[in-house]
């Protein structure tokens, strides 16, 4: 049996100065053997991305870092600066998370991805470029020869993270860290990504540690799995037996906790409470106060439990493991009584909508062109019903729904709001529209006013329409803050005081102050943890029920969107492409790049996954500014003809379904291998422009 | 209540820095001796030729200057001179270049660069040279030093609060104030500025800094506030004169001077240090995913 | 690249015709106008009368803007009241000592600012750093008139090592002289604006040793200091080059109080002069001079900025 490249024994980190100790990573064991994909899973303050610094003696001064880190056969831990210099590069290679920012801005790109090499005398300054424009070949970077000289700032996001793996792989190195990698992606890029680096795994056999947040990404990549909850592992076995049998009740409560893209009528059975702040750990085991299990019990309370073999290969770190069986039965299936009362009146016509921004250049910047953020969007939302907009970054939904709200201005066609064109309205008139439809933002961080309480940032719009009094004053407020499920003893507190998760019940507590019929939610649950996302989500769907809302929800997230939608449409540079009933978009997409963003999604459960084909799109999203010629989906169309370079597609029904395409060739994936599929995804096209 | 609570919070966290409880305690000092100098029966006009240019004693801490005049009394009145300037400058630069810096930021479009190019005029000489054309223009006195010191600010404050407003404007927090229907009048006064204190407060702490130290060049080039009104830098010009005979008729003025400086310089880089380190303390908790 | 320059030349026009608007009309906001300023208080009508006409003052004012731009451009800006020579003589005599004080000056900066920075930003929090900011926060507070002073006290009144009032002499005359003539202003302002400097190069320093790629060129195995010399460096050197060059820009005219300390005859120097004087037509011409080639040294840096940061594109 060949030994483990990495054996981390009792690893503890902390920071903070002497007197207050934050312990952030308490005890951690785990081993990486050549040829294997590890995945660290874990919410924020997890431990999990310090675990990774730690292993590369990368973290900063100020943190205390006790145990044992054997790296091929090399103690990490208070190793002197040279050998830990020169295990990097040739022992073990780093992917961070943000490709934005690890690249040096101001040196050519090819020479950041060899220079690692030449500093450790492994290359020679004069090969040096012929082998950053190998390796950056070998990570299907179009035109290698010429994006080895250029700058990051010349790369898209996506062809960036491509030429950190390129980097890391540089010197051969026998272990790869990979912090979040495709976090900060778009789904179809995310897709080409994790296929670049499973592919270069295997064919170098070097082992992986891939720490991340999301249980898909885990699903398709890992072989083995540690889930980290509190600054420990509490659970860690093969992919397959934590997603089938888990044997923590924090990797079940997870599992049952997330939407997933392949089923959408379960109602989510969210982990209740917050993820636990290491300065402020909870005694005994750190998820007792969020389990089913442990919550009432004395030795959860009390005593931290230690991992413990429950498989042949499976560990968990719980004094009742044998129960976690339990946990998942009780999901209730997602209420439907009022669905089939939705009344087909619609409440919203979007109608042709245009939102054009002007490109201006030269001397005396005249306008030389226009982004075409929106460009003729048409969609109706009727009452008590709620809608998706689902694209990538830059497709134009976040824009649709502001100019919908009038915080950006259509250039062209129309909306409807009950009737009434909102166009044509005065300051006044929108004014009083307003009332009608409110807006919940994407970052809760930033919604909130940081220099009122959060009473006085639930009362503001009621003040702002001089209907505080009116409405009931100070117990109105309490009723929302009730409604939202917040206590009545936080109203005098600030925004900094609250979690993601409450402030984004304070947005929308606020959102329902001043009553309206439709909700715009702009990615609502994107900047949350995954245990939280699904607390705001059911809230939704309970406040749609109550106060008989109608929801246009904007996001990316798949899954989610399944989750929560009744209609969903799909946008692609600033058009529809696909719209339906949800059900036949998710069982029966016609369009093409409908059906590549839904195989792109990752799908928590490594069963499914290996049975699923991908199609793994070329190219990445091309700039809105000069939008390709036709069908703007045709250079990334697997389907694409010569028709779809020239002509536009027309936006109508596909056959008797419920559902309108624009494509000239849409229909069902056929049977069969016209695809490219994970495997045979070779070379992209130099279509791939920067952005 | 709890703003208040803050706010002492923050001026007890501040007062752990030596070099802002030492600069608050000096500036404390030259404040209350400028404004009760009346009552220290200190005589900055009195003239005593018999005993003009003598060495520090006890009589005259700071020895006589040319006219006998003491040179510790004037250099307190001259405390009086300079802060009154200073604030007075201060208050003009803050008074214009806020409101500037909010329209522009705010509005942005033609009133940004139709606001923002006047500003660029003021800075298209060193302040000194901008300050010494003013009182060219104007001639010499207590206003015309107040004024040209002034304008030279302008540009401070007006840049200072214009880069605020862009980054508050682009918050969601100001977007959704949009949403419900507020004003644009309210989002300006009621939402962006109660945000944009802090730096704006670390200016006119660094501008006061700046205005002394101007207004004690114009007076030491003889172009600031005219003579007898006791001012540091006429008092470094005169001394000047006399290096080889009272070397301290020019050192111990310029000291003062000095001093007050530094402090108002330490005071304005502990606040920025507070107000980032919150920031700091903020951001630290909020390690979060990313979409 | 040329549009570029073309573009940020457009820009900078209209802010150079305001000012010089503004230091045109400086001479119709004086007490008397513009014919006070010629002929004097005590003028008798006749001698109005003629001043009026022989200089154009019954024109439409824009007219005589037109005028009197149109001669500054080609670089009449006329003749000084008090000595009468022309006023562009007298600050052609100034200028080289303007400009050799600036250049030392900058010397004396970099080479004591960049240093610091660079120790500071090695060793952030360390006694050394606080030590070294320290150094730096009095550079930047202590009056240059009275640094200065203490200059002289300590250099000529003390020791008498050097002249306590500095001439100009070119360098290439006497290098030995220059120097020793040269040494206490150029120290004064250097050590004023090494403070800018060092504070400014070891924030941005420090900044960027926090930067991503800096934990990335780590986790290539790269030595520390080819880290700082190949990656933090460059980046922290761009902006940079923009405060050095405004510096510069600064010493044109902002060596006012410096000159004064030393009796140093620069452009500052007359300037001064012409303002006690009441000598209008030199006080604008300095004024426009400065003005002109501050806003020169200003676009130069910003264009050198655009040159050598890759990412902005000059299109």
């Amino acid at each position: 049996m060949i030994g483990p490249v990495l054996s981390v024994r009792g690893l503890e980190v902390a920071f903070g100065s002497q007197d207050r100790r934050v312990p952030v990573v308490r005890g951690v064991d785990f081993d990486v053997y050549p040829n294997e994909v590890l995945c660290i899973v874990g919410e924020s303050g997890s431990g999990k991305s310090v675990t990774a610094l730690a292993v590369s003696g990368l973290l900063p001064a100020t943190a205390k870092v006790e145990g044992s880190i054997l790296l091929g056969g090399t103690e990490v831990i208070g190793a002197d600066a040279e050998s830990l210099r020169n295990m990097r590069g040739q022992e073990v290679g780093f992917i961070f998370q943000d490709p934005t920012t690890t690249l040096n801005p101001v040196l050519p790109v090819g020479r950041q991805v060899t220079e690692g090499q030449v500093a450790h005398g492994r290359l020679s300054k004069a090969d040096a470029p012929a082998r950053a424009v190998e390796l950056l070949r070998e990570v299907d970077i179009a035109d290698p020869l010429g994006r080895a000289g250029q700058y990051p700032h010349q790369f898209s996001g996506g062809m960036r993270q491509r030429a950190v793996i390129a980097m890391a792989m540089a010197g051969r190195p026998k272990l790869i860290l990979a912090d979040e990698p495709t976090t900060a992606l778009d789904v179809t890029v995310q897709a080409q990504v994790l296929s670049v680096l499973a592919r270069r795994q295997a064919e170098t056999g070097a082992a992986v540690i891939l720490i991340t947040h999301d249980l898909g990404v885990v699903a398709e990549i890992a072989h083995r799995v540690a889930v980290m909850y509190g600054g420990r592992i509490v659970e860690t076995g093969p992919v397959g037996e934590i997603f089938k049998r888990p044997r923590h009740p924090y990797t079940a409560a997870l599992l049952q906790s997330i939407p997933r893209i392949d089923t959408g009528n379960r109602r989510l059975d969210p982990i209740p409470g917050q993820p636990p702040n290491p300065s402020a750990l909870p005694s005994g085991c750190a998820f007792h106060p969020r389990c089913v299990i442990g919550r009432d019990r004395t030795r959860c309370r009390t005593e931290d439990p230690m991992l413990h073999r429950v498989g042949e290969t499976q560990f968990s770190a719980c004094h009742f493991s044998e129960q976690t069986n339990a946990i998942g039965i009780a999901a209730q299936p997602r209420c439907e009584s009022s669905r089939s009362e939705i009344a087909k009146e619609p409440l919203l016509i979007i109608d042709q909508l245009k939102v054009h921004f002007p490109v201006k250049a030269g001397l005396l910047r005249r306008t030389v062109g226009s982004v075409r953020a929106v460009d003729g969007v048409s969609l109706t939302v009727n009452a008590g019903e709620t809608v998706s907009l689902v694209g990538e970054s830059g497709c134009g939904k976040t824009t649709t729904g502001r100019a919908v709200m009038g915080l950006i201005k259509a250039t062209g066609g129309n909306i409807l709001f009950n009737g009434q064109s909102i166009r044509d309205l005065g300051r006044a008139g929108l004014r009083k529209a307003r009332r009608q439809m409110q807006y919940i933002f994407q970052d809760p961080y930033s919604s909130l006013n940081p220099v009122l309480t959060v009473a006085d940032i639930v009362a503001e719009p009621l003040r702002i329409h001089g209907i505080y009094d009116e409405m009931g004053g100070a117990s109105r407020i309490a009723e929302l803050f009730d409604m939202v499920g917040l206590s009545r003893t936080m109203l005098g507190r600030y925004p900094r005081e609250f979690s993601g998760g409450q402030k984004q019940r304070i947005g929308i507590a606020r959102a329902l102050a001043l009553q309206p019929r439709l909700l715009i939610l702009d990615e609502p649950v994107a900047a949350l943890d995954v245990s939280i996302q699904a607390q705001i989500i059911n809230l939704l769907q309970d406040l749609q029920r109550e106060l008989g809302l109608s929801y246009l929800f904007i996001a990316h997230n798949l899954s989610v969107v399944r989750h929560i939608s009744d209609r969903v449409a799909v946008m692609y540079l600033g058009r529809i492409v696909e719209e339906s009933t949800r059900d036949s978009l998710y069982e029966a997409a016609t369009h093409p790049y409908t059906q590549s963003l839904l195989s792109a999604a990752p799908v928590p459960d490594p069963a499914i996954q290996r049975k699923r084909r991908r199609i793994v799109l070329q190219g990445e999203i091309p700039n809105p500014a000069s939008p390709p010629s036709g069908c703007y989906f045709h250079p990334r169309c697997f389907r694409a003809s010569a028709r779809c370079a020239t002509e536009m597609p027309p936006f109508e029904q596909y056959l008797r379904s419920p559902t309108r395409s624009a494509c000239h060739h849409a229909g069902p994936l056929a049977e069969g291998g016209d695809i490219p599929t994970i495997g045979g995804s070779s070379g992209y096209r130099p279509m791939e422009a920067a952005s | 209540m709890n703003r208040m609570m803050r706010a002492s919070a923050m001026t007890r966290r501040l007062l752990t820095r030596k070099g802002a409880l030492f600069s608050l305690i000096f500036l404390a000092a030259i404040t209350g001796a400028a404004a009760f100098a009346d009552l220290l029966s200190l005589d900055p006009l009195s003239q005593d030729l018999v005993n003009a240019l003598e060495k520090p004693s006890a009589a005259h801490w700071f020895g006589t200057d040319e006219l006998g005049r003491d040179i510790m009394a004037r250099a307190v009145y001259g405390a009086r001179t300079s802060l009154l300037t200073a604030a007075g400058a201060v208050g003009i630069a803050a008074m214009v270049g806020i409101p500037i810096g909010l329209v522009a930021g705010f509005f942005g479009g033609w009133r940004d660069a139709v606001l923002m190019r006047a500003v660029d005029v003021l800075l298209a000489l060193p302040g000194i040279l901008f300050a010494m054309a003013m009182i060219a223009v104007l001639g010499r006195s207590q206003t015309a030093a107040l004024i040209a010191v002034g304008v030279t600010g302008i540009p401070s404050f007006a840049r200072v609060t214009r880069a605020q407003v862009l980054a508050l404007r682009k918050r969601d927090f100001v977007t959704a104030v949009e949403a419900f229907g507020g004003t644009s009048t309210y989002n300006m006064f009621r939402t962006i500025l109660p945000n944009a204190w802090s730096p704006i407060l670390v200016q006119v702490v660094v501008l006061a800094s700046v205005a002394i130290l101007l207004e004690a060049a114009l007076a030491f080039l003889g172009v600031g506030i005219p003579p007898p009104t006791p001012s540091w830098g006429e008092m470094l010009r005169t001394g000047k004169s006399f290096l080889y005979e009272a070397p301290y008729y020019a050192v111990l003025p310029g000291l003062v001077l000095t001093l007050t400086i530094l402090s108002f310089d330490s005071l304005g880089r502990s606040l920025t240090w507070l107000l980032e380190d919150r920031h700091e303390l903020v951001e630290l908790n909020v390690e979060r995913a990313k979409p | 690249m040329i549009g570029y320059v073309l573009r940020r030349i457009t820009q900078l026009l209209p802010v150079l015709l305001i000012a010089s608007l503004g230091i045109w009309a400086m001479i119709y906001a004086v007490p008397g106008g513009p014919i006070g300023v010629i002929v004097g208080e005590n003028a008798t009508q006749e001698q109005i009368d003629a001043a009026t006409r022989q200089f154009g003052l019954d024109r439409p004012v824009l007219v005589q803007y037109g005028a009197w731009l149109k001669n500054a451009l080609v670089g009449d800006l006329g003749v000084s009241i008090h000595s009468r020579e022309p006023v562009l003589d007298l600050i052609a005599q100034r200028l080289p000592a303007t400009i050799q004080l600036a250049i030392a000056s900058t010397l004396v900066a970099l080479l004591l600012g960049i240093p610091i920075a660079i120790t500071s930003a090695l060793f952030p929090d360390s006694w050394l750093d606080r030590a070294l900011s320290g150094w730096s926060a009095l550079a930047l507070g202590v009056p240059t008139f009275w640094l200065g002073i203490l200059l002289i006290l300590l250099f000529a009144v003390e020791l008498r090592w050097l002249p306590s009032a500095s001439g100009y002499v070119p360098f290439w005359e006497s290098p030995i002289q220059m120097m020793r003539n040269i040494a206490l202003p150029a120290l004064t302002l250097g050590v004023y604006v090494s403070g800018i400097l060092a504070r400014f190069l070891r924030a941005s320093l420090v900044g960027e040793l926090q930067a991503d790629y800096v934990r990335t060129a780590r986790s290539k195995g790269l030595r520390e200091r080819d880290i700082i010399g190949r990656h933090v460096l460059r980046n922290a050197l761009l902006p940079f080059v923009t405060i050095v060059g405004l510096m510069m820009a600064n010493f044109i005219g902002g060596t006012v109080v410096t000159e004064a300390v030393f009796t140093y005859p620069g452009l500052g120097r007359l300037l001064i002069t012409a303002i006690s004087t009441r000598d209008y037509p030199l006080i604008q011409g300095c004024i426009l001079v400065i003005l002109v080639i501050y806003v020169a040294i200003n676009m130069t840096v910003d264009v050198l900025y655009a040159y050598i940061d890759p990412r902005i594109e000059y299109a």
